[in-house]
């Protein structure tokens, strides 16, 4: 294949603004003087090495296996794999590897030079074209143009990952055992979903905060199959292109009664899985938001356990939903009766007796900051989890299982789930209520 | 902090600030830190007591403070001295006093220590269990930074 004929390929994609939006980022190596690419997320780290130790019975690609800090990792050759010429190389000499990580499988390959990071566009990657007739098209995922040099994005999960599918492309040897590279690959062995799942939760963190967790793993996996089913019928690809793609993902993530107030029937249902000792009772509610949450925990309060006194304490990092929390007011249509004879008119609404207001405190606090609550008896944490960092997450759960006196519960949005040995689940759907054992 | 009593101290620092400079003040994002922060070269603390317990602190480099005192007394002060030690406790009381005086309006109870003044170069404040609001104000004299620390009393 000649350079000339890729120009009309590089005119195409000449739409600088296609690249301002970075939402793609790949190593950029050279075999036998082209440029190529491979999604970073695949790579886990580029080394040089040499003296490969030799596997006998493999095919000419397979340069043997390398010790990478005591993993033994077999290495191919992807210019023998290709049928590209190699530059000759002293036997003693270094090769420049990219350590791939895919599914389950680690592996090296080894490419002429390894230049830099490239941040494109996804939107700029055009669809592979059959003139590439170096590469097997069908290893190809697109070809993208970038500060005039034209990339080949190669697809390693096609290349390495499916063992039926890998028919390799014909080695000077037709010695090839066939046996020996089927267990080379085998270990690969992608699962779609898993790698789809992966895409997915790097989507997540990426453009919308939400980190994908054992909280919130079933849940994802469960949406992500819809997901990939609309967006099929719509013709989109199922990675998200901007924020709002991942809002639509989340849209059903949300538990009942997210920002308004939860209906006197629900919080019946939610009352009779709750039992509290004591008399001054300590509510936390992080992540409150305009207060519904917080308010609705107070009806209960006041509904099913008349007999206590309690104080809530409601955080949020948003500042401006926060401020009017402590004065919110109400719409009078959609309030449910139960909740009426709480609620005072005032000059510019419906708003919650100062009885209730007075058991309620509004805080402008960071979860992640110092939390100064002990012996709570009741915390209430819809949705807030699932948009810590993972670490954080952990962090945050540990505090509470702390803070929280034994037989106190923990109320989580209605898709997440606590795997903790210190909770046990108790509540019944919307509800997912935690107590502590 | 308890969501009322952002707002009086916002309202105080601006007011009391554009009155006694006599121009235009900026107010930057407010946002919260638990972590140690490291203090500009001059800072005013005030204590809080009553039902709460924290303290508010005035920070801000010298040569803001030298400046913003020779504002403040209408003569050209040249180094740190002990009228503009004065003059920025002066400031930061009254700031606190206003802010103070907003709460109690709102049914809050404070009361104040006297204005502490600390100088110096390479400090750090941290707090301990409480997490602070910070309120950067912009001044033509340079910016200052006002930390609030408060905690309900249990």
């Amino acid at each position: 294949m000649s350079t000339a004929k890729l120009d009309p390929l590089v005119k195409g994609t000449k739409e600088s603004d296609k690249l301002k939006k970075i939402d793609f980022k790949m190593i950029s190596f050279t075999l036998s003087g082209r440029d190529y690419g491979i999604n970073i997320l695949k790579v886990k780290e580029i080394r040089k090495a040499g003296n490969f130790t030799k596997v006998p019975n493999t095919p000419l690609y397979v340069k043997g296996v390398d010790n990478l800090r005591g993993d033994i990792i077999p290495v191919i050759d992807l210019r023998i794999m290709f049928n590209l010429p190699a530059e000759s190389k002293e036997s003693s000499s270094l090769e420049n590897i990219i350590i791939l990580r895919l599914d389950s499988l680690v592996l090296g390959i080894i490419v002429d030079t390894i230049e830099k990071v490239v941040g494109i566009s996804s939107d700029a990657i055009q669809p592979p074209h059959p003139i590439f007739g170096d590469i097997n098209i069908k290893y190809i995922s697109g070809v993208v143009e970038n500060d005039n040099r034209l990339y080949i994005i190669l697809d390693v999960d096609r290349i390495f990952g499916q063992p039926e599918e890998v028919a390799p492309p014909p080695v000077a040897s037709p010695a090839v055992a066939e046996d020996a590279e089927a267990t080379e690959i085998e270990a690969a062995a992608p699962q779609a979903v898993s790698l789809d799942f992966k895409f997915i939760s790097e989507n997540l963190s990426t453009f919308n905060q939400f980190y994908v967790t054992p909280f919130n793993t079933p849940w994802v996996q469960t949406r992500l199959q819809s997901w990939k089913d609309s967006r099929k019928a719509k013709n989109l690809d199922f990675q998200f292109t901007q924020k709002d793609d991942g809002e639509e993902f989340l849209s059903n993530f949300y538990s009942p009664f997210t920002g308004q107030l939860w209906s006197a029937e629900a919080v019946n249902e939610l009352a009779k899985s709750l039992k509290f000792e004591g008399n001054n009772l300590v509510i936390w509610n992080p992540g409150c938001g305009r207060g519904y949450e917080t308010y609705s925990l107070a009806m209960l309060m006041q509904t099913c356990f008349r007999d206590s006194t309690y104080k809530i304490w409601a955080n949020d990092l948003d500042l401006l939903n926060i401020s009017t929390a402590p004065s919110l007011i109400l719409d009078e249509d959609e309030l449910d009766l139960a909740w009426k004879e709480f609620t005072v008119p005032t000059k510019n609404g419906l708003q919650f007796h100062a009885d209730i207001k007075n058991r309620v405190l509004f805080e402008f606090h960071d979860i992640n900051n110092m939390n100064p609550f002990a012996q709570i008896h009741l915390v209430v944490m819809r949705d807030v989890l699932s948009f810590q960092k993972p670490n954080d997450q952990d962090k945050i759960l540990g505090e509470i299982s702390e803070k929280v006196r034994s037989g106190g519960y923990l109320l989580v949005g209605s898709n997440e789930v606590v795997n903790h040995e210190e909770w046990k689940s108790i509540g019944q759907a919307p509800w997912s209520l935690y107590q502590k054992i | 902090m308890r969501v009322e009593y952002i707002n009086p101290f916002v309202e105080a620092a601006y007011n009391v600030l554009t009155e006694v400079l006599a121009t235009d003040v900026k107010r930057g994002n407010l946002f919260l830190k638990s972590a140690t922060k490291s203090v500009m070269g001059v800072a005013a603390i005030v204590g809080l007591a009553g039902e709460v317990e924290g303290r508010v602190l005035f920070d801000m480099s010298k040569q803001t403070a030298i400046k913003i005192a020779s504002v403040m007394n209408m003569e050209e002060l040249a180094e740190l001295d002990d009228l503009v030690k004065a003059t920025i406790s002066e400031l930061a009381n009254m700031i606190t006093a206003q802010a103070v005086t907003k709460l109690h309006e709102l049914g809050f109870r404070f009361d104040l220590t006297p204005p502490a003044l600390i100088t110096g170069d390479n400090m750090e404040v941290s707090d301990q269990e409480v997490e602070a609001l910070i309120v950067p104000m912009e001044t033509p004299h340079g910016s200052i930074e006002i930390n609030v620390a408060v905690r309900e009393r249990s």
